[in-house]
């Protein structure tokens, strides 16, 4: 018999399988799937998300039939299984659940287009499809050969270790994440989002390959992959996200036809307008969720199932240099520092010689000409700064003593004030590159401007 | 004895225009088994639909068919997923014939193309063994709306 592990490619969801079964009346049932799940060497799992007919059928009659198609040869697979049992729990519930309510979120079906179970079945053959033989020896559906290798390697991880220590700031760190992910690994399309000053919120930091930067875009937990994975703390990779957003939207269509009222409201996809492959990475240090990187491919990204464990190491080693850079940024107020590296961010438009800034103290927020810029603590920090300014222009800014004024309301215990800046100086550069926040040091910067500035309200 | 469904024009212009087809079958053992099928016609009246399918994939599914007739084809437009059900018997089969190979081959170009609009490069199905094919007719007994979500499975007609 072929092993079951030798069809990793075909557990990827890039094409979708199906299934038939028979009721016990000898009446056969045919259904697209979308996913088939490998559990271990005997067995995989099949998702239960409505009671229809194969799930009745199953019940009375516990053998089924697979067809797989290799993503890579084209070459088809039968599998002819037996239902085992349902799982509502545990680890491959939880993977085949975070995968299916990714994608409701995006869709706004909630509560609907879930997982009731985690169908295992015992594998009890695998045939090649003789009238299915896919393509000739060596060459994939796109035609590249099929002998790449994985991205994920110690020695990559060796170098990504290599490059994050040499940052010398929280500022450059996250940028040398995004930047080694490409060079390194080949995602062009990345994105980090660190906790901000809502609970169960994350704020976009950095990000690269994207045409806006979108530097403080809010997800919240639950919502899209991002909230998935900040939900659960586990890595998340979907693929074939259009013919999955396709099929959330056809059962979306279906649930409303049948007087179900799915949630209207859709969650924009963050980054790219059609994703392929979507991963998301929980950045945790002991058990506490710092962030989430997420990374994005317009291809079919093979992403294999051993590569988890390597991206579980990879968040945890993210997280953990993230963190020490936070300590460090403290510890060492005052510092002077190497310059900061040139970063290709996207084109500005500057040259405004005068700009009206207006903060609306209950709302927490700043327009600057009539536009939003910032809110929250980075809003308020911002007003600070730019009012002692009025007084003193050469006046330079201290963390340490930001943390001291009340007024912002920092919380006492993990204030997030220097993630609070990065924001705040990464958004002025996308949104008001007039005003810059230069630091002369760590823990320590200064506030220039090129246009006469009017300060309305506060 | 219970009257069965008729194919609507509407419901035969979908059938016809190019779409994922899928055939389940099953043995003496109710052990299913199912085979790709590249193009479906709707017969006149509505109460038979022929499918076409490669011939090795046919003799596959006709030897299971011969001792028990009962079969059922999953008609689905990936894009939309749009889907029906078709749940009959076996009445015929045959090779297909060479003015029906255009038939074929058209349904296909269809499907192809939707395909496309997902992202699978035409590279499968420039994969696909199509031809020669055997045409397998089958009464119509049943049709079920197969469209994923709370509703699958339900009467179509």
């Amino acid at each position: 018999m072929i092993r079951l592990e030798s069809l990793t490619a075909c557990f990827m969801g890039l094409i979708p399988a199906w299934l038939c079964t028979c009721s016990k009346d000898g009446v056969p049932n045919a259904a697209i799937l979308s996913h088939v799940d490998y559990v271990d060497p005997k067995h995989v799992a099949l998702s239960f998300q409505f009671f229809n007919k194969s799930k009745r059928n199953i019940l009375e009659n516990p053998q089924a039939m697979v067809r797989l198609l290799d993503p890579d040869t084209l070459q088809g697979y039968a599998m002819q299984l037996r239902f085992v049992r349902s799982e509502t729990e545990g680890p491959l519930f939880e993977s085949m659940r975070l995968r299916i309510e990714a994608i409701a979120s995006y869709s706004g079906l909630k509560g609907i287009f879930k997982l009731l179970g985690a169908d295992v079945y015992e594998v009890l053959s695998i045939d090649p499809i003789p009238w299915e033989p896919g393509l000739a020896p060596g060459l994939s559906p796109s035609g590249r050969t099929t002998e790449e290798g994985l991205p994920f390697t110690m020695r990559a991880l060796s170098e990504l270790s290599d490059r994050i220590h040499r940052a010398p700031t929280l500022d450059c760190l996250l940028d040398s994440i995004l930047e080694t992910i490409e060079s390194l690994f080949g995602f062009r399309h990345a994105m980090i989002l660190l906790a901000g000053d809502t609970p169960d919120r994350l704020e976009l930091l950095a990000s690269r390959g994207y045409p806006a930067g979108g530097v403080g875009s809010e997800v919240g937990f639950g919502e899209g992959i991002i909230g998935m994975v900040a939900e659960a703390r586990k890595p998340i990779r979907v693929s074939g996200m259009l013919r999955q957003l396709l099929y959330a939207k056809a059962v979306g269509e279906h649930a409303r036809a049948h007087g179900l009222c799915p949630d209207d409201r859709r969650i924009p996809l963050p980054g790219l307008a059609e994703p392929e492959t979507q991963l998301g990475i929980p950045l945790l240090v002991r058990d506490e969720l710092v962030g989430v990187l997420c990374v994005e491919t317009d291809r079919d990204y093979r992403f294999h199932e051993e590569d988890r464990a390597y991206l579980e190491v990879l968040g945890g080693y993210l997280a953990i240099a993230i963190q020490n850079a936070l300590l460090r940024e403290r510890a060492h107020e005052g510092e002077a520092l190497p310059p900061r590296p040139a970063v290709a961010r996207a084109p500005v438009v500057s040259g405004r010689s005068k700009l009206r800034l207006e903060f609306f103290p209950k709302e927490e927020t700043i327009l600057v000409d009539g536009e939003y810029l910032v809110r929250g603590v980075p809003a308020k920090v911002l007003w600070k700064v730019l009012r002692e300014r009025e007084g003193d222009p050469t006046i330079e800014f201290t963390n340490r003593r930001l943390r001291l004024d009340r007024a912002l309301g920092l919380p006492e215990f993990k204030d997030n004030l220097e993630s609070r800046l990065i924001l705040l100086r990464r958004r002025l550069e996308e949104r008001c590159p007039e005003i810059r926040l230069v630091q002369s040091g760590r823990g320590r910067f200064r506030v220039e401007a090129d246009a006469e500035l009017s300060l309305v309200g506060g | 004895m219970t009257a069965h469904p008729k194919i609507s024009a509407e419901l035969g212009e979908f059938l016809q225009s190019g779409l994922s087809i899928v055939l389940a079958v099953r043995d003496t053992n109710l052990r299913p088994d199912g085979a790709v099928a590249w193009a479906a016609r709707v017969e006149p009246g509505g109460d038979r639909l022929t499918v076409f399918l490669h011939e090795d994939a046919a003799r596959a599914m006709l030897t299971k068919l011969e001792r028990h007739p009962e079969i059922a084809i999953d008609l689905d437009r990936p894009t939309t997923h749009r889907a029906c059900q078709v749940k009959g018997r076996l009445v015929g089969a045959r090779a297909a014939r060479p003015d029906e190979e255009a038939v074929v081959f058209a349904q296909i170009e269809s499907f192809a193309a939707d395909l496309e609009v997902l992202g699978y490069p035409r590279t499968l199905s420039a994969a696909w063994t199509v031809w020669p094919c055997h045409a397998l007719e089958v009464s119509v007994e049943q049709l079920f709306e197969q469209t994923p979500g709370p509703g699958t499975g339900g009467v179509l007609a």
